[in-house]
């Protein structure tokens, strides 16, 4: 039982790096109908970004925060404005696999040539520091990750719900035509949507290169459980990534120490494909356009 | 770090293939027996004067011809960066060998061709090193998966076999007489050494507990699996096992289920990012065993205090057959030699180097011992008795498994030390562990 309760602890603390990297995945989505398979790998960039300041300049993951989200939000307009841009409009859905897929590539082939394929991991200070509560280990770096993440999460929030250019992103999703004949130039939203999509990659990298030792090849696994925790959660909507990457981290963690690694992630698929039997456009996904 | 780490990855252990350069007096008896071939060889080395610059010799000078030894390394593909460890091993060898003169007054040239990690272009390479370069000696791959097929093609044309790279049990199981794996056990049995030293503690001291995690992989899981039937038999009550993917993100769960156990031992079947990972998370969990081992990963001098923080290593085991400091034959001087080829320090020399080097300096024995540099001589030779390297003392069952133990070593004050047999300790034994931070 104390072994159950510490993976659910465990479980829930990084259910929020998740839950920021999905936010950034699924926002994509809902604004452009894209499917970014480079999410995972702008994650990776974004830890190896934190990682370099921290190893060159000493700067803590989670202070470099603000600089890798900037980094990397011109890099997700660049991304938008070169590479998905000129794909017609009809296409864009399937095409953008492709290409989201192959930036995917180009982001592992730079980072292999920058950073070499050694496995590293951001090593600070207190990277091994746990609180004891009630006999149950509470690891600060997992503490602060989540903290950090739900902050984060928060100023998205803000940002779509209370900002000008959140409106746009809102009206944009639920109904692309009529926002443009209010005066909402799209192709402006997609890219400031897709850097916003990068920019919580950025944020969320910096948190995962804390937790887990990473490498260029890292992202594969990354994607999948992203792509994974968006459609739990259905796509296009926040909140359902939010509650997708708590199912996923907390099933995985509680199958881990109750039974086995082994099975933790057929676990959490069998969830996937139940959910997705009984409603396929996800637990917070709606059929029609709808609310991020 | 030089510690056996054999099995960084399963495919990265290695596999070294020596074969004997056929010089051409050995050319000429070929064709007929094998006894013909030895009288000549030993007519060749008794008479230097009349050998050299005559027959079919390729140099003239009035110099031997040189013992050329062929050997197939990766040096591209998934196993290059051990494999070009290997190769510089086998030069290290060659260059400190022909320093003093060469073997039997014969200059050593090793011809390394690589395999791109190919179980395929690797058989291709030995054929041609024989049957086209007509290679005296041929010196082993890199990986089990590359040293089966290669040993094989040894065996067909009669070379010896060392492979100091390739000791995966389906190695063995081919029970070729040539094949011989240069490292002192094979690499399901490096853990062997540390159930060795716990049965060895009076009873009263013993762990009465024990926790395994490993990682399931051919060369990771085994090791454990090993000390554990060890540990069962002397009566140590197994309380939790698992063995978990290498996908495994977070062995957090795993480590928290264990540390609920509250194990005396805990023994990790590890390669490396898992045996960093299993250290921190129990010290997140704040569980310190009595005694921990980890097959793989602990045993690296630079890496495992970068990763798992200095002062969290202290008491840690793992297991080594070369270590910075070792006392075996030769160390000092391949030591010495490496770091002024190749730079660095004694903390970064390769073990995968030492174990090719080893793999020359049991030629170099032989020859020293029987006054021949013949495949059979070699072959028949290294069958019996022990034979001194880097390494320790090795010597060989019947299908070229190695009968010897590893060394166990331990993190001592931020040091991996030899710590048991006490043959070759530098240090006592710590034990229980101290507490995570020292």
């Amino acid at each position: 039982m104390h072994a159950l309760i510490q993976g659910i602890i465990l479980g829930v603390l990084t259910a929020g790096v998740y839950a920021l990297m999905a936010s950034g995945q699924t926002l994509i989505f809902g604004i452009m109908k894209v499917v970014n398979l480079a999410q995972g790998a702008m994650v990776i960039l974004g830890a190896y970004l934190s990682y370099q300041l921290f190893t060159s300049f000493g700067i803590d993951p989670l202070l470099s925060i603000p600089l890798t989200t900037i980094a990397m939000f011109v890099l997700g307009v660049a991304v938008e404005v070169l590479f998905l841009r000129p794909l017609r409009r009809e296409d864009r859905s399937e095409l953008s696999l492709l290409v989201t897929f192959a930036v995917a590539l180009l982001l592992e082939g730079i980072m292999s040539v920058t950073w070499k394929t050694t496995v590293r991991s951001t090593n600070t200070g207190y990277a091994n520091s746990s609180w004891t509560v009630f006999g149950y280990q509470i690891t600060l770096v997992r503490l602060w990750a989540f903290l950090l993440s739900i902050a984060a999460l928060g100023v998205l929030y803000l940002l779509l719900n209370r900002t000008r250019f959140g409106r746009a992103i809102r009206a944009t999703v639920q109904n692309p035509e009529s926002a443009r004949l209010l005066g909402v130039e799209a192709s402006r939203v997609s890219a400031l949507g897709f850097g916003l999509g990068a920019a919580t990659a950025a944020a969320a990298g910096s948190v995962y290169g804390l937790l887990y030792p990473f490498n260029s090849g890292s992202h594969y696994d990354l994607i999948s459980r992203l792509l994974s925790i968006v459609l739990l959660g259905g796509l296009g909507s926040i909140g359902g990534a939010v509650v997708g990457a708590l199912v996923v981290s907390t099933s995985s963690a509680i199958v881990a120490s109750a039974i086995s690694p082994s099975w933790s992630e057929m676990t959490f698929f069998v969830i996937l494909l139940l959910v997705l039997l009984i409603r396929p456009q996800g637990l917070f996904g709606t059929t029609a356009r709808g609310a991020i | 770090m030089k510690l056996s780490r054999t099995s960084r990855t399963h495919l990265e252990e290695k596999g070294v293939t020596v074969v004997h350069y056929r010089n051409r007096l050995q050319r000429g008896a070929t064709a007929t027996t094998a006894a013909a071939a030895a009288v000549l060889l030993i007519a060749g080395c008794a008479s230097k004067a009349s050998n050299s610059g005559g027959g079919t010799a390729p140099s003239g000078g009035g110099s031997k011809a040189p013992l050329v030894i062929g050997a197939s390394v990766s040096l591209t593909g998934d196993f290059s960066d051990s494999g070009k460890g290997v190769q510089r091993g086998y030069q290290l060898w060659a260059d400190t060998v022909n320093a003093k003169g060469g073997i039997l007054g014969r200059k050593v040239t090793v011809k390394i061709v690589d395999d791109a990690s190919s179980p395929t272009q690797v058989v291709t390479n030995y054929q041609n090193l024989i049957n086209k370069d007509h290679v005296d000696l041929t010196f082993g791959p890199f990986s089990t998966l590359l040293t089966i097929p290669a040993s094989q093609v040894a065996k067909r044309y009669g070379y010896a076999f060392l492979a100091p790279a390739g000791g995966g049990p389906d190695v063995f199981k081919q029970n070729l007489t040539n094949f011989f794996f240069v490292q002192p056990a094979p690499t399901t049995q490096s853990g062997d050494v540390f159930a060795s030293y716990i049965l060895s503690l009076p009873a009263a001291d013993r762990p009465k507990t024990a926790a395994y995690a490993e990682l399931d992989d051919p060369f990771s899981a085994p090791i454990a699996e090993n000390i554990r039937s060890k540990f069962e038999a002397a009566g140590i009550q197994t309380v939790y096992k698992q063995v978990y993917p290498s996908e495994t993100q977070d062995l957090s769960p795993v480590m928290a289920a264990i540390a609920a156990k509250m194990p005396d031992v805990i023994v990790g079947g590890t390669q490396s990012e898992d045996a960093y990972a299993q250290v921190k998370s129990l010290v997140q969990l704040k569980y310190s065993p009595k005694f921990m081992f980890q097959s793989n990963g602990a045993n690296s001098p630079l890496e495992y205090p970068n990763k798992v923080g200095a002062a969290n290593t202290a008491g840690i085991m793992s297991s080594a057959d070369w270590y910075p400091g070792s006392k075996a034959s030769g160390s000092d001087a391949f030591t010495a030699a490496y770091i002024a080829k190749y730079g660095g320090t004694a903390q970064t020399v390769d073990d995968n180097s030492a174990e090719a080097y080893a793999a020359g300096q049991l030629v170099e024995a032989v020859a020293a011992k029987t006054g021949k540099l013949d495949n059979a001589t070699i072959i028949s030779s290294l069958h019996a008795g022990s034979w001194p390297t880097v390494l320790g003392d090795l010597a060989w069952g019947a299908n070229g498994a190695p009968t010897g133990e590893y060394n166990l070593v331990q993190w001592q004050g931020g040091k991996l030390l030899p710590v048991y047999p006490a043959t070759v300790a530098q240090a006592s034994p710590v034990y229980p562990k101290p507490n995570w931070g020292g």
